[in-house]
């Protein structure tokens, strides 16, 4: 059975690594997910766009909870309530890297 | 019986927890495997990382790709390690595939 | 299924939600990383007693 795992990534500098992180659990054949909780994102690489297609592709996300990532990068919004549910379906949580200072 | 135990590092900020469950499992008879990630490969830097590795049952590993990205020569393998132990994130898949307890430090 | 939940610092109020809508209906504990001097052994058999362990930032 493919495991269901979701990574969050609260500080800014911590995401796209996560996210690349996140699709090399995909490509080990598990649902991999990815949640920007706070950040907006910068102008995105084709490297970073291609992960993100490539985790879509094998039917994983990275969903935002920041409004502007939805326009700017066409990620999928969720709140924090329905991130809450969606940790229930999975078999692993992955807090990564550090909680950014400012939300203590 | 002693379940085996992985560890995923994303924090550079817990060197002394990653020793301390990994001195504790491995005390119990525990299997342990430890894999840093992107600045969490900063760790390898600490004094104790040396002892981390020297542990019996305990594989350690980490990002090369990541150590290439905070900065460092991955030709310059940190002290503990060797060439295969600079890995990709397939260390991380078996570590949730193949251990029994996960932990994200 | 029994859930472990681990603090590596003090959990903000976003944290504190999560937690709770994941804990809700199952049996939860909880272990306080974030001391001088943490009881690594029992955190080791807490974690091998539990389901699911989530490490919080």
């Amino acid at each position: 059975m493919s495991h269901k795992v979701c990574f969050m990534y609260p500080s800014e500098n911590y995401i796209l690594d996560g996210i690349r992180s996140a699709l090399g659990l995909s490509v080990e054949n598990m649902y991999s997910y990815g949640v920007v909780m706070y950040n907006e994102l910068p102008e995105l690489s084709d490297y970073d766009k291609e992960n993100i297609e490539w985790m879509r592709d094998m039917e994983g996300e990275v969903y935002t909870m920041n409004e502007a990532n939805v326009e700017k990068h066409g990620l999928p919004k969720i709140t924090l309530e329905e991130l809450g549910q969606k940790l229930r379906e999975m078999d692993i949580i992955i807090p990564y890297g550090i909680m950014r200072s400012d939300k203590t | 019986m002693a379940k085996s135990i992985g560890i995923f590092v994303t924090s550079p900020q817990n060197m002394r927890h990653v020793m301390g469950v990994t001195k504790a499992a491995v005390a119990k008879g525990a299997k342990v495997k430890v894999f840093f990630t992107w600045t969490a490969t900063h760790l390898t830097k600490c004094p104790n990382f040396i002892e981390l590795c020297e542990l019996d049952n305990v594989d350690v590993s980490i990002c090369a790709d990541s150590y290439k990205k905070v900065g460092y020569d991955v030709t310059d393998i940190p002290k503990g390690l060797d060439e295969k132990k600079m890995a990709t994130q397939a260390q991380h898949g078996a570590i949730i595939e193949d251990y029994d307890c996960y932990m994200t430090l | 299924m029994k859930i472990l939940h681990v603090y590596r610092s003090e959990p903000n109020d976003d944290v504190q939600k999560l937690v709770e809508i994941v804990s809700e209906g199952r049996e939860t504990e909880s272990f306080d990383l974030n001391v001088e001097s943490p009881d690594y052994d029992k955190l080791v058999e807490m974690v091998w007693e539990a389901d699911q362990t989530i490490c919080w930032w």
